[in-house]
């Protein structure tokens, strides 16, 4: 899968679980961002990437992203 | 020696000036403000300074490890992670919890027909140990996650860990933050020491002016529930909770302050919590330094874990990391229980976000400040009963003074209240006023103006205020006891 079309899936995951009229993230991207993506809702968003994508992240990955772009690079190395 | 009395500042004095003069480079400066941050401590708790010096060192060996080990060795660096993390709560639980657990199990033995004999164990908690401990933990699994490089020089890690400003009370720096700070000369820089002397005022304000003129009071009312009736109490509760902010953020202010004047930024611990509409955004606003700590090393991986449980995994999570928040300020049940009732809180509010938001789209209230005053009030009256919860000695104490709730209404306790509608009512206002204008009005400022007349009027009116209401008797703070 190319990085444009994980970065097309993940704009919907954020707006179906943020609850966002839309969003265009980039690879500088980050919670700073976008105010709906706060400590509680960073988990939510991770089971539903999970699952949409079908991988399973470990806790260290998940807690090392400091953007965007890092998390889409740890997507791609698992498709 | 604390930050607002006259010892201080003879102190500071002292320090600050040599700092500036006198080094020609980053190293003499850190040199100078560890012996500095080492004697200020010392000052405070000279018999645990050695406690401090060794746990450092083997923390620093510890962050050399880690990093040597996070590539070639991943499962040894998290060995060696978790060695440190069990560590720095070894030390808290000996010093903090120890005699509590000790007290409680004899006396559980005890209600069982289990003699035990009755021991008191004299642990003398050394000053600050939940501040520096955070900080040292923090330090080893950020190298770990490697969201910190590690420094090989130990005076750096020495004085991050020891920074006098914010070793006895915070707020709880990050490594990656504060030490690459350490790695530059640091130069006498006027609009670091301009503003750093305003946020020490700023800090001065809020303490003496607000926090130790309502103090007196909600003591005498607390200290004595069981005189008191239910108007008293209503009125003591709220006056607490701004009691505990203006004190605690009044330390941070000047902490902060002092650091800035010698080129430093500390992280910021207050972003005016009584503008928060939820509690989550309380706790976001609110001693923002442990919060974000505990959210980053405890709620993550809890929830990151729980992560397949759907919304149980993350009530489980933010209760488990709210009781984390409570008891870190000490044995007692009563903060437990803090914890626990913050915990509960949270976990309502997230279950009805999605609920809350699909109502506030429908009803077109997302800009309705009818709306969003109420739920600051709400809010507000939410972290008045805790803390009621938070202030009291014991459990017995805290159920005593709800009780009085169901005793009736009567005159207020009028002694010395005078002062406070004097004193502390007008200097609330202003605080409000500066935080309202911080949220709603940017373009307007009062010592930050660009006009300088309106800075120097403002400076002004702060001081006179501190000098006419302000009590300068350089009280303690009620986090010197954390």
């Amino acid at each position: 899968m190319e990085r444009i079309e994980i970065f097309e899936k993940l704009n919907e995951i954020f707006v179906d679980v943020l609850d966002l009229d839309e969003v265009e993230l980039t690879d500088a991207t980050t919670a700073d961002d976008i105010e709906e993506w706060d400590s509680l809702s960073h988990v939510q968003l991770v089971v539903a990437i999970e699952k949409a994508f079908g991988v399973k992240f470990t806790a260290l990955e998940i807690m090392k992203w400091k953007n965007v772009g890092e998390l889409v690079d740890s997507i791609a190395q698992k498709l | 020696m604390v930050v607002n009395s006259i010892n201080f500042w003879l102190f500071f004095a002292a320090v600050v000036v040599p700092y500036f003069l006198c080094f020609r480079g980053q190293r003499g400066q850190n040199l100078w403000l560890l012996l500095a941050s080492y004697v200020f401590y010392g000052w405070a708790d000279w018999k645990i300074l050695p406690l401090l010096v060794g746990v450092t060192a083997v923390f620093y060996g510890l962050g050399l490890a880690i990093a040597r080990n996070n590539e070639s060795n991943p499962r040894r660096a998290s060995q060696l992670t978790t060695l440190g993390v069990l560590l720095g709560l070894g030390i808290l639980f000996y010093f903090k919890y120890f005699g509590f657990f000790v007290q409680e199990f004899t006396a559980l033995f005890a209600s069982l027909g289990v003699p035990c004999g009755e021991r008191t164990l004299n642990i003398v908690m050394p000053i600050g140990i939940s501040f520096f401990t955070f900080k040292l933990m923090g330090y080893v699994i950020e190298v770990h996650r490697q969201t910190a490089v590690p420094t090989r020089d130990a005076v750096q890690f020495s004085l991050f860990i020891a920074f006098f400003p914010t070793i006895l009370s915070g707020p709880i720096d990050r490594a990656a933050t504060f030490l690459p700070q350490l790695q530059r000369r640091r130069r006498y820089n006027e609009s670091d020491v301009s503003e750093g002397l305003k946020r020490v005022l700023w800090g001065l304000f809020l303490k003496t002016c607000i926090a130790d003129v309502i103090a007196p009071w909600t003591t005498v009312v607390f200290g004595n529930y069981a005189h008191h009736n239910a108007t008293t109490i209503l009125v003591a509760a709220p006056l607490y909770l701004i009691q505990l902010y203006t004190d605690f953020c009044g330390f941070s202010e000047m902490a902060i302050g002092v650091a800035r004047i010698m080129g430093l930024r500390v992280v910021e611990n207050f972003q005016r919590p009584f503008f928060a509409k939820n509690v989550a955004e309380y706790w976001r606003r609110w001693h923002m330094s442990l919060t974000t700590w505990i959210t980053d090393y405890v709620f993550m991986p809890l929830n990151v874990a729980f992560r397949d449980w759907g919304l149980w995994g993350l009530y489980a999570a933010t209760l488990l990391n709210l009781i984390a928040i409570g008891v870190w300020h000490g044995a007692n049940w009563t903060y437990f229980w803090f914890g626990v009732y913050h915990g509960l809180l949270l976990c309502i509010v997230t279950g009805l976000d999605k609920r809350r938001k699909r109502f506030e789209k429908a009803h077109h209230l997302k800009d309705n400040e009818l709306y969003a005053w109420s739920r600051r009030l709400l809010t507000f009256l939410c972290f008045t009963f805790g803390s009621v919860l938070f202030q009291a000695a014991s459990m017995g104490d805290f159920l005593g003074t709800i009780a009085r709730l169901g005793q009736g209404f009567g005159p207020l306790y009028s002694e010395e209240f005078s002062s406070l509608v004097i004193y502390a009512l007008p200097a609330t206002c202003l605080m409000f006023l500066r935080e309202w204008v911080a949220e709603y009005r940017r373009d307007i400022h009062f010592m930050h103006s660009p006009n300088i007349i309106v800075r120097l009027v403002s400076i002004a009116l702060l001081i006179s205020f501190i000098i006419y209401a302000g009590q300068l008797e350089g009280n303690s703070f009620i986090y010197f006891q954390f």
